[in-house]
């Protein structure tokens, strides 16, 4: 099993490597394919035929569309395209979170990350378009380190995840209720009270920040203070 | 045909008679057909799945035509406040505008400028149309019904989705809909749509902010996200909760003109100052799909409101009538009452909208960050101390925090006597950076 899960990674690896923009174009194209095929390759010994679960379609579905989203947003050579492939990716990781039954936090994601922080992107990439693509949109920066890194990281979880022990199941009573407005709610106004708190703080220094390099000053005009 | 014969058709349909009689050959048939099958798809009505889909298909098609009869409507009422007749040449009183507008749609060529890029401005309508509609599965058009044949005791729900985050997939989903006008105005190629788009930017982000506030403190008073909860909620307490957060009830409604584009904050489709914005390019049915949109935006954001602030399908405020009803033709009833109540709120967003002139630019972000958003915050601070002492389900208490954040709000409003609205400011040169 990890045997062919490294496989997997490292074909991914490879066709990521090609793909990414930079390269020949024939090379891209073949990346692009090997990609393809582990990214389906991965699915299939991830689920389907090896671990029939209820559901294991609508997650292939959407792993699919965010595995291809992701591809995209740093392939593509483009930033504005870049840019609506990540909210491409955010809807299809919604998807799976409220599949999980993590409603909260699916509407959570979609309304900080495609609603505002996307948006915004969106919004500074337009102005900043330049009038032919810049050099750094047309050819990656290290991408054989990016892409070696991404798979030391995908592969030593895999096998972890491979290695341990499977989970005793959640009583099926028990699921709807956690991932609940409710449930979210209380953990992180009791538990992780402190936590919610320190992150509010900071949101709040970051904010006292952006006013601070945003403001503008006045700008003195010589030829006025010469006359006084 | 000939001109001829066109001429006597369009005569003939201007007499309310013939309009009649057409409408009678087009529904009766149907109306039979669905009689007559009423057994083949009477189990299907009582199926908690295939039921929902029912009412998701009936309420699409409802929301499609109310928007061509929206139109309608809107043209009737500019007629009406600029005292002239509006619409009035196709079928009687104009009444056959919305098929002469469709047919036009769909006849006219479809444009597509050369250096425009081609997959965004085609994503584009598509995007403001689809986000527009899909906020509709989460309202509890007419509560639990049951129906004769069903065992006793069960009901089946006229809601779409029964979301544990109800409100939550409103906002999420609507805050997906600044993307259909940003790359619309991006892929026009046109310095008059970008700016359309980046003033739509602008101030859907501002507005939202206010719009969560005031959600926040209905959603402390109710205790829930659920719609179709907070709706019964109100029906079997008769309190509306507009009688509990006035003030909360009214940045929602300006935020909702806000989020719609609608005037006074059409700012990005100014025609006076940018063409059309980010619709300038668009022709033909793309630029239908915008419109349509709008309206759809229009009408799910009203029915939120109502849903949240005017007691959703409860008929009459101050009594607990129908609220346990769930027999069908109370249904039916239910049904009724809330899209009258949309009807009659859309009315009043067309009427505002000959009634307020446009702001300024600087004008409509003063009145976000510098009046909404405080009151915002300022009410939610309220409502949550009054929920600290137990006081949220007690409606005088709500009203009397209300009342003392207005009167509060007006003092502090008297003595900085800047008006809300600004006077254009002088702006001194400036350089950028930190200070």
């Amino acid at each position: 099993m990890a045997g062919l899960l490294t496989i997997i990674l490292a074909l991914g690896a490879v066709g990521l490597f090609l793909a990414l923009p930079g390269g020949q174009a024939r090379a891209v194209r073949a990346g692009q394919i090997g990609l393809a095929a582990s990214g389906v390759g991965l699915l299939a010994a991830t689920l389907g035929w090896l671990f029939p679960w209820p559901g294991a379609n609508f997650f292939a579905g959407c792993a699919l569309v965010a595995l291809f989203a992701a591809v995209r947003v740093i392939t593509h050579p483009r930033p504005v395209y870049s840019a609506l492939y990540f909210v491409l990716l955010i809807l299809a990781a919604a998807a799976l979170l409220v599949q999980m039954q993590a409603e909260f936090l699916a509407a959570a994601l979609v309304i900080v990350y495609a609603g505002a922080i996307l948006v915004t992107y969106v919004f500074v990439i337009m102005l900043a378009q330049q009038a032919r693509p810049l050099v750094h949109d047309i050819r990656s920066h290290e991408p054989l380190l990016g892409c070696l890194a991404g798979f030391l990281l995908l592969w030593s979880i895999a096998v972890r995840l491979f290695a341990a022990p499977v989970p005793p199941a959640v009583p099926a009573a028990d699921l709807p209720a956690a991932g609940t407005v409710a449930a979210v709610g209380t953990s992180l106004l009791t538990t992780y009270v402190i936590a919610m708190q320190l992150a509010g703080l900071l949101l709040l220094a970051a904010l006292v920040g952006a006013i601070a390099i945003a403001r503008r000053r006045p700008l003195r005009d010589p030829l006025l203070e010469g006359e006084e | 045909m000939t001109n001829q014969t066109i001429q006597r058709v369009e005569g003939a349909l201007r007499n309310p008679l013939v309009l009649v009689g057409v409408g009678a050959v087009l529904t009766v048939p149907a109306a039979l057909v669905l009689v007559l099958a009423f057994p083949l798809y009477r189990g299907l009505l009582s199926d908690p799945f295939w039921f929902p889909l029912l009412v998701m298909a009936a309420v699409l098609f409802l929301i499609l035509n109310a928007t061509a009869v929206c139109i309608l409507a809107e043209r009737k009422i500019a007629g009406f406040t600029q005292d002239r007749y509006g619409p009035n040449r196709v079928g009687f009183w104009g009444l056959l505008q919305p098929v002469a507008d469709g047919l036009k749609f769909l006849l006219k060529e479809d444009i597509i400028p050369r250096r425009v890029d081609k997959p965004l401005f085609l994503l584009a309508p598509c995007l403001a149309l689809i986000v527009s509609l899909v906020g509709f599965a989460v309202i509890p058009w007419a509560g639990e019904v049951h129906w004769p044949w069903m065992e006793a005791g069960t009901t089946v729900s006229t809601q779409v989705a029964r979301l544990d985050i109800g409100i939550l997939y409103v906002i999420a989903v609507g805050s997906l809909g600044v993307y259909g006008l940003v790359l619309a105005g991006y892929a026009s190629n046109n310095k008059y749509s970008f700016y359309g788009g980046l003033r739509a930017t602008a101030q859907m982000i501002s507005y939202e902010l206010p719009l969560g506030l005031a959600l926040l403190c209905v959603l402390l008073t109710t205790g829930t996200l659920r719609l179709e909860e907070i709706v019964n909620q109100q029906a079997h307490s008769g309190v509306w909760y507009v009688f509990v957060h006035p003030l909360a009830f009214l940045l929602i409604v300006i935020c909702l003109f806000a989020e719609t584009n609608r005037a006074p904050f059409d700012l990005p489709e100014a025609e006076q100052e940018l063409v059309g914005g980010y619709h300038t390019e668009y022709s033909a049915m793309k630029f239908a799909l915008f419109f349509l949109a709008e309206y759809a935006h229009m009408i799910t954001g009203s029915a939120v409101a109502i849903a949240l602030f005017l007691g959703g399908w409860a008929p009459l405020p101050f009594t607990s009538w129908l609220a346990d009803n769930t027999a069908w033709w109370a249904m039916l009833l239910k049904f009724g009452v809330y899209l009258l109540k949309v009807a009659l709120f859309i009315g009043v967003m067309m009427w505002v909208r000959w009634t307020i002139p446009r702001f300024r630019f600087d004008q409509l972000m003063r009145l976000a960050w510098r009046s909404l958003v405080p009151l915002g915050l300022l009410l939610m601070a309220a409502v949550a101390v009054l929920t600290l002492f137990g006081g949220q389900r007690v409606w005088w208490a709500g009203l009397g925090v209300n009342v003392l954040v207005l009167l509060g709000v007006l003092w502090w409003a008297a003595r900085s006597k800047q008006p809300m609205t600004g006077r254009q400011e002088d702006l001194p040169p400036v350089e950028f950076g930190a200070m």
